[in-house]
């Protein structure tokens, strides 16, 4: 059930939504849970945020959006990733992402959409699963 | 028990026998256990964690004067209401929040909360704006458009106010961080100037808030927090020589309330930087009577119905009482807060919108109890989406319901006198002084958001909050009970309309028709104003006219006042 190396997580703001209260209560969260959490701060380019998980060597990536552009953004950090061969790095997503466009971000590779509302430990779970597999 | 902050022997209500006999009758009251049911909650506090009793009675507020505590409506100490017969004479301001992409589809939605009945623009701006770049900036491309309208330049200012009589109508330009304010009302000013309006003619707020800029969504390479404090401090000095009827600040708690802090930490930032600005303002040698009428507030309605109520009361008593006790105005104006409310935004759920109809009702329900000027009712989609018509017209109706249906209005500050809300009226403004202290010691609400004192604060609550969520200790109907499995999103969700190709192209073309000598002049005077600590307002609303965009004006400021990476909790 535990590994050897803690996980390694980023999680992320990408582009100028200003919206981190969700963001840094997960970042919080997995810190507590036992996790190395690095948080990108707001304002980051697509290729920071596929940069700095490339340099931190992490093990997964929570992409915060709550601007609505997460279309967007998630179609360009996944091309990134495919392209630096970094496609074993689980990318979860969440912010105001109707469930609508939940298909289309899974069909290009986002392990998992969490609306507003989830439960932190759900996530801490989810995390811990997915990256020990 | 202490409820007064000041105890005052003179008047008190409550004649000392009838509370002892009150005690007395209270005590045994106590003892009938027959009837009482077991208590459903170990604890019962409100959202910021004052404790509520079972039970209240005068002994909760045994010290109560009324003509020293409460007194009458529009005047000291403003706890009843900033007007003296508040909505019977005149509703509260009915604005509801519009911005989409470009100016002039937003201009659409302005004229059609206007027909609709709305009596005030609440303007936001896309997060480009927010930030001072163009919406062609390669920072901007996922983002122009989103969260509010698209403004690069002053064009994009005429077509926004296209046909909306601005003279007449009262305007809010969301301008949150104060990077963005003094470029943006400098261009809804230089609008108004060519549409032969005079400045003093014009009504409205702008936000230019600097908390928000550097405490609150904080990123990377913003202007250092006192480059970002004189600007904010520009434009107040401005308005209050060239536009009097306009005011030129909005102490935004709801910003920091929606970032995770509490009721008390929400008016206690707000007040603590508002004397801050006072202070500044009077070493600029304004008097405190030629700007203080002017300073507004912005305070969240949360869901604690009570809680929110006693805090916008609290917040005006203690507003009063410090302004008069440090500055002494002679025009009373200068005592009053007077406040818009946004309802709660983070109080809102993505499962089950429509519920979120009902949430944003009562949160109105004690914004107008609580004696707002003001009140912005947010939409059902607002955990999914920017508010389509229907649910923007649907949110405006509910401000028409409560106003016109339910005769709260029909009688001022209907729930003075209540125990409970008095006591915690009263504690409110107690934790509150406390808080204030607490800054005071820290140095001051610019040096304690420097350090990272606020930030912490704020991401604290707003952890505290994630926990006892979690945990169901803060039920959330429909996210941790009564949750439906299946759930098809009933409502139609919004497209942001195409803006960056349209903004692009608007860019492109006036690079290429404006004077480009002009154009130059005009960013060279805001280069020297900086140098030279002048009032940057005074400059940009005249170098907007050049057609310079918003992107290029920051960048000067950026290049003068350098950039601050903030902590990153």
């Amino acid at each position: 059930m535990s590994r050897d190396k803690k996980i390694r997580i980023l999680i992320a703001k990408p582009g100028l939504d200003g919206h981190d209260r969700g963001a840094k209560v997960v970042a919080r969260a997995l810190s507590n849970a036992g996790m190395e959490v690095i948080y990108s701060g707001l304002h980051q380019t697509a290729d920071q945020i596929v940069n700095t998980a490339m340099d931190e060597d992490v093990d997964a990536i929570g992409v915060s959006v709550l601007s609505g552009a997460h279309n967007t953004v998630f179609a360009r950090i996944m091309f990134l990733l495919q392209e630096k061969e970094m496609s074993e790095v689980v990318v979860v997503g969440g912010g105001s992402i109707p469930k609508k466009d939940w298909p289309g971000l899974y069909s290009k590779g986002v392990a998992r959409i969490f609306p507003p509302g989830t439960d932190t430990n759900q996530i801490v779970d989810y995390i811990q699963n997915v990256v020990n597999k | 028990m202490a409820d007064n902050l000041h105890d005052s022997h003179n008047n008190r209500l409550f004649n000392p026998e009838a509370l002892a006999k009150i005690a007395r009758q209270k005590e045994e009251w106590s003892g009938t256990e027959y009837s009482a049911k077991p208590e459903r909650l170990g604890r019962f506090t409100t959202l910021s964690g004052l404790p509520i009793e079972a039970l209240y009675t005068p002994l909760n507020v045994a010290e109560l004067d009324y003509l020293d505590h409460l007194g009458f409506p529009g005047e000291e100490p403003f706890i009843r209401g900033v007007h003296r017969n508040m909505y019977r004479g005149r509703t509260w301001t009915q604005r509801q929040l519009a911005g989409f992409g470009p100016a002039e589809e937003t201009n659409k939605r302005y004229k059609f909360l206007l027909e609709a009945g709305a009596n005030g623009i609440n303007g936001v701006f896309d997060y480009p704006t927010l930030r001072g770049y163009d919406s062609n900036d390669p920072r901007a491309y996922a983002d122009a458009g989103r969260g509010g309208v698209a403004i690069d330049t002053i064009e994009d200012m005429t077509a926004l106010f296209d046909g909306i009589p601005i003279d007449k109508v009262s305007t809010s330009l969301v301008t949150c961080q104060p990077v963005c304010n003094i470029t943006v009302q400098s261009m809804y000013f230089a609008n108004a100037q060519a549409r032969g309006v005079a400045l003093d003619q014009l009504q409205g707020t702008s936000q230019n808030d600097f908390l928000m800029e550097t405490a609150v969504t904080i990123a990377p390479e913003v202007l250092p927090p006192k480059a970002s404090f004189k600007l904010s401090c520009d434009a107040i000095e401005y308005c209050s020589k060239n536009a009097k009827q306009w005011n030129p600040i909005s102490f935004a708690g709801y910003n920091y309330r929606e970032a995770g802090c509490n009721a008390i930490q929400e008016i206690g930032f707000v007040i603590a930087y508002a004397m801050a600005c006072c202070e500044e303002m009077l070493k600029r040698g304004l008097g405190i009577d030629d700007f203080a009428p002017r300073l507004s507030f912005f305070f969240s309605g949360q869901s604690d119905f009570f809680e929110e109520i006693a805090k916008y009361r609290a917040a005006r008593r203690l507003w009063a009482r410090l302004l008069k006790g440090r500055y002494d105005p002679k025009n009373p104006r200068s005592l009053i807060l007077r406040f818009h409310v946004q309802t709660a935004g983070v109080a809102l759920t993505a499962q089950q919108p429509l519920n979120n109809i009902a949430r944003s009702a009562y949160h109105a329900l004690s914004a107008v109890l609580g004696g707002a000027q003001s009140v912005h009712v947010d939409g059902y989609d607002e955990a999914l989406c920017t508010p389509t018509e229907l649910s923007s017209l649907t949110a405006l109706r509910t401000q028409q319901i409560l106003q016109l249906e339910t005769r709260v209005t029909h009688t001022v500050d209907p729930l003075a006198g209540s125990y409970f809300l008095e006591s915690l009226t009263n504690q409110l403004e107690l934790k509150i002084t406390d808080l204030l202290d607490e800054i005071d010691g820290l140095g001051g609400i610019v040096k304690a958001v420097q350090d990272g004192w606020v930030h912490r604060q704020i991401s604290d609550s707003a952890y505290e909050h994630q926990l006892a969520v979690d945990t169901g200790e803060i039920p959330l109907v429909g996210v941790n009970c009564f949750q439906m499995s299946e759930e098809t999103c009933p409502v139609d969700l919004f497209e942001v309309p195409e803006t960056l190709a349209v903004q692009e192209a608007k860019l492109k073309s006036i690079r290429a028709s404006r004077n480009a000598r002009a154009a130059g002049k005009a960013l060279d005077n805001i280069a020297r104003a900086c140098e030279s600590d002048g009032n940057l307002m005074e400059v940009l609303v005249e170098s907007v006219k050049a057609r310079v965009s918003e992107g290029e004006i920051t960048e000067v400021l950026k290049k003068c006042y350098g950039t601050w990476n903030p902590p990153l909790f």
